[in-house]
Parts: structure tokens; sequence; C-alpha cells
């Protein structure tokens, strides 16, 4: 009926359609150049299909690198990292959030979100030290505890306990003469699962995608994490870029299928992180 | 008012009950708390206080500590990296924040309208490069960005133009990384900036309609306004990551060519841990950490008196 506003909406459609193609390329070529040879990576005019799609790449990858080892090493500590600061995160902010007449309680919790306010930057040189002196470097220990006992993990616990356990289910239980500590398992776990998803997944993909910290606290190559592998690939002289393209393949591609299957989630638990200003 | 004397036995029982009782009646929360604040104890106050005090001396981590008093803090003055870095931090921030954020909010805006098709799809799409692993990210962008056989100077050729040196050159280090961070954390912004859209009460939009007011002025009068504290929040975000962002300059140019693309996440990473000065790296790390606290503060204040003239 209206001639301008369809034409309108075709334009807008096809205009962010135009930008989203452009958001995926960088994909798209991870993607061709992992299936390339080094040489057809580098040649002009640009190859924009590999012929034939080779797996060459993956195969030495597998031979010359301890990829899968690194693979597993990422996991291990991704997931150590995430269930630990969950583990504490969640009992803490349980507490927090339903033991209100504590004594210094609200002195407490003033001085866990005070300390949110501080940059991990100025923690980077006293954790190393930490963790040389209990000769926690270059183990799995290093990735996994710093940064556990995460003062935004307590924030976002409290909210949502405070908000989503009911006391009365909680009195009641008591009454029933059920544990404290089973109360926080039976009762509250349950229903802050969805906190808990969305802080998981923060953290996980955090962890999973460090560099910083996985170049500064290990030191051999059965430890390197996937995203340390790479990079130190990379600096090598005669760079193998084919290989980096596979290993990169291998360390984007879980992540990538997890967003898309958890969509939802997972913007919820990235943008979470954002309440930490 | 003394007049009003509790009748005994009903006085509210956290004034009577001794101290002693009432922490046994909470016992379960101190023993809940018990685990986080003792690892934080370990991997976050002490290493702020730590840090504070290694500040004032002079260490490599080996040898033994020595006490230099403030001069870490006055050869912050005289340091042209650190100046340079910041100074570089500043323009990379002003290169690609506000190009993200218009398309962050342009986009937002489309994903709001109703008649938009496919939303999860191009919410998903632009997202997809915040899931990514940074390290990734930039070793792709500098395949893309190469010299002589890099697609982007491929394309510019093409064009008709002369090849761009994107990463090599001191003058385009900074635009290029620029670059990168606007194909990163566009899709965040948009995601925060949606949600802050979807928080405005349609009330408003129907006033306005039936006050007679335009699509434009609607945009104008009532969504730019009432999305000011996301904006802030967003620019506050940005700047901070800005600082203390690592992976994308570490990989991509490693703050190179010269310095020229060094921030001040890097500096001081280079400080820490490849020139192994920590103390002076620890100074500059609160030094700065200060600033840009003050610099946040400062943001949100401004705001906060706009709104009150806006009144």
């Amino acid at each position: 009926m209206n001639v301008r506003r369809t034409a309108l909406r075709v334009f807008t459609h096809a205009a962010l359609a135009l930008v989203a193609l452009a958001f995926l390329f960088p994909f798209y070529w991870l993607l061709i150049s992992a299936f390339k040879s080094k040489s057809e990576i580098f040649t002009l005019p640009p190859q924009w299909w590999p012929s034939p799609w080779r797996l060459d790449n993956f195969e030495q990858l597998f031979a010359t690198i301890p990829i899968v080892r690194c693979f597993a090493n990422s996991l291990i500590a991704a997931t150590g990292h995430c269930a630990l600061a969950l583990f504490l995160c969640s009992l803490a902010g349980y507490a927090f959030a339903k033991f209100p007449r504590a004594p210094g309680h609200g002195k407490l919790f003033a001085f866990v979100l005070a300390t949110m306010m501080l940059p991990t930057a100025i923690t980077l040189i006293p954790v190393f030290h930490v963790l040389c002196k209990l000769h926690a470097v270059n183990t799995y220990w290093a990735m996994i505890v710093p940064g556990a006992a995460n003062a935004f993990g307590i924030f976002w616990m409290r909210q949502y306990a405070a908000e989503n356990v009911p006391d009365e289910l909680l009195d009641a239980a008591r009454i029933d003469g059920c544990g404290e500590f089973a109360l926080y398992r039976r009762i509250a776990l349950p229903v802050m699962r969805p906190a808990l998803a969305a802080l998981g997944i923060l953290l996980f993909i955090g962890n999973w995608n460090n560099l910083m910290w996985a170049f500064i606290v290990l030191r051999t190559q059965d430890m390197y994490t996937l995203p340390l592998i790479i990079y130190l690939l990379n600096g090598e002289n005669r760079t193998p870029f084919e290989l980096i393209m596979a290993a990169s393949l291998f360390a984007t591609v879980p992540l990538v299928a997890a967003f898309i299957l958890f969509q939802r989630h997972f913007i919820r638990g990235i943008t979470a992180g954002a309440l930490k200003g | 008012m003394p007049s009003i004397e509790p009748r005994p036995g009903v006085r509210d029982c956290a004034m009577k009950t001794p101290l002693k009782k009432r922490l046994w009646a909470s016992r379960h929360f101190y023993v809940f708390i018990a685990p986080f604040f003792a690892l934080f104890a370990v991997f976050g106050l002490y290493p702020l206080l730590f840090s504070f005090y290694l500040g004032f001396l002079q260490w490599d981590g080996l040898s033994p500590k020595q006490w230099v008093g403030l001069s870490n803090f006055e050869n912050l003055l005289h340091d042209e990296i650190l100046f340079a870095s910041l100074r570089n931090t500043v323009t990379i921030g002003l290169m690609y924040i506000p190009p993200m954020f218009i398309g962050a909010f342009v986009f937002a805006l489309l994903l709001d309208t109703a008649w938009l098709r496919f939303r999860g799809l191009f919410r998903a799409v632009f997202f997809l490069p915040v899931v990514t692993p940074m390290v990734v990210v930039a070793i792709v962008f500098g395949l893309l960005y190469g010299q002589e056989a890099g697609l982007l100077n491929y394309v510019v050729e093409k064009l008709g133009w002369e090849r761009i040196p994107w990463v090599v050159s001191e003058s385009w280090s900074k635009p290029s990384v620029a670059g990168l961070l606007v194909w990163r954390w566009t899709g965040y912004n948009m995601v925060l900036m949606l949600a802050g859209l979807q928080g405005i009460s349609p009330g408003y939009y129907e006033a306005a309609r039936i006050d007679g007011a335009n699509a434009w002025q609607r945009l104008w009068y009532i969504t730019l306004p009432l999305m000011r504290p996301t904006f802030v929040f967003c620019t506050i975000m940005s700047l901070i990551g800005t600082v203390y962002m690592f992976d994308e300059v570490f990989v991509l140019t490693q703050g190179g060519p010269g310095t020229s693309s060094t921030n001040f996440g890097l500096y001081l990473f280079n400080t820490s841990f490849t020139d192994f000065k920590f103390g002076y790296a620890s100074a500059m790390a609160y030094v700065v950490a200060l600033f840009v606290f003050l610099a946040s503060l400062l943001v949100l204040r401004l705001r906060k008196r706009e709104e009150g003239t806006d009144q």
C-alpha cells in the first residue's frame, strides 16, 4: 500500500545484511585459510574458495604440536575456574542475601563492593608472586584459582538470591530439620541456576580466551592453553600460518557453536559483566 | 523520647543478646563466606596491599627488595613512553569509540523496530566477535592487514590507490587497531543499548505520537535523552577497556612500530614482565588506576549535573 515505506524496509534489510556479511567476513577468512596451504593463503589474487579443501594442516597440527593436550588444558583450566568461582560466589552470595542480621554483614559486603572498583592490572605482579611462593607457576592451579574469589560474582549472586530464593521456603525447610548447607544445596542452588549460568559463561569465556595470564604463568608446552600456543606459533620464525589458522579454528569453533546453541544465555552472561562498572 | 520505655521482654532481641550469642546464631553465615574470603585475602586483598608497598621499592622479583621512597613516582613524571602510551590510549579511543557507538546505536534502533525480520540472526552475527578468542581475531586481522599479500591492500590496489602500510607504519598502526576494536566491540555495545532501549516505557512514545511528534522528533526528544545513562555507562566501560586492553595490540602490532600503538595496558605488561621492574610497574598501575577512577567519576558527575539542569 505504501510503496515508499516498503522500499525503505527492503533497503534497510539489504543494508543490514551487507553489514552482517562484513562482520562475518573474518570468520569466513579464518575458515577457508585453515584449509589452504601456506602459499595459497598468500596468493594474489586471493583464493576465495579452497580448491581442494586440504586437511594437511590439521594432520600436521596433530602430528607436530600437542594441540589436543592444549585443548584439554584450556578445558580443564576454564572448567575448573568456573566451578570454583561459581561455588565460592554462590555460597557467599547466598549467605549475604539470606543472613542480613549477622554482625558485620553490611561492612563485609561494602568491602567486597569497594574492591570491585580496583582493576586487575594492579594485582598482576603480586598474584604472580604469590603463585611463585606456592610453587603453583606452570600448574593448572595458576589458571584456576586467581580471580575465582570474584567480587563481581558475589554481587551478582547476592542480587539474584535476594530476589528469587523465598525466605518462607527456607524457614519451612528449617523447621523440618533441614541443615543449613542442605538448604543452600537443595533449595537455593536450583533456584539460582539462571544466575549461575550467566556468571559461568562470562567466567568460562574470559578464562578460555585469556592470553595474558597464560603467557605469564605457563612455561612448558604440555601446560599451554590454546590462546598461548597460537600466540607462540605466531611468534616463530617462518611463521606457520597454515597451522595457526587450523589451530585458531580449533580454538574458536567450540565457543561459537555453544554461542549459537545457547545464544540468549551467552548474551545475558557476557553483558552481565557490564554491571561491574 | 525517654517516656517510651519498652516493656521488659519485648525489646529488640538483637539489642539484648550479647555479641557472642549473635555471632553464634549467625555462624552459618561466617562459614558460608569463609571460603570466599580466604581465597580473596590471598588473591585479592593481599595483592592490593603488596602492590601498593611495591610502589616504594625497586625489585625485579629475584634480588632483594630495595626501598627507594617516592622515586618511582617521581620517575613517572619523566617517563616519555608512559606519556606516549597514555596519548596512544586516548587517540585509539577517539578513533574507535565514536564509530562503534554510532554503529551500535543504529543497529540497536533497527533491532528494536517491530517490522525488522531475522532480528535474532542479526543480533547473533553482530555479537559473535565478542565470543571469539582475541588472539585469533588479532591474527586474522593481521593477515587481512598484510602489506604485500593482505586482502585489504589487494582491494585498495584494485580501487587504484596505493597500498596502505596498515600495521607497519607509525601513522597507520593506531587506525588499524581501532578498526579491529570496532569490529570486536560494536555488537557488545549494541546489546547493552538494546537493553537500554527496551527499558524505555512505550507510554512516552504513545504520548508523543498523540501530540503529533514525528519519528525524528521522537528519537531526538525521547530516545536520546532517556538513553543518556546507557551512553554514559558504555563510554566509561569503553574508556576503561581501552586503557587496560592488551591482547589486541600485543598480538596485532606488539605496540609498534616504535611505540606508536602501545597503549597503557601493554606498557604496564612490558614494564612488569619484560623488564621486570616490579616496583616501578606497581607505582604506575596505582597512579593510572587512580586517574582512571577519577575520570570515570567525573563523567558520572557531569551527567548528574546535566540532569539537574534539564529539569
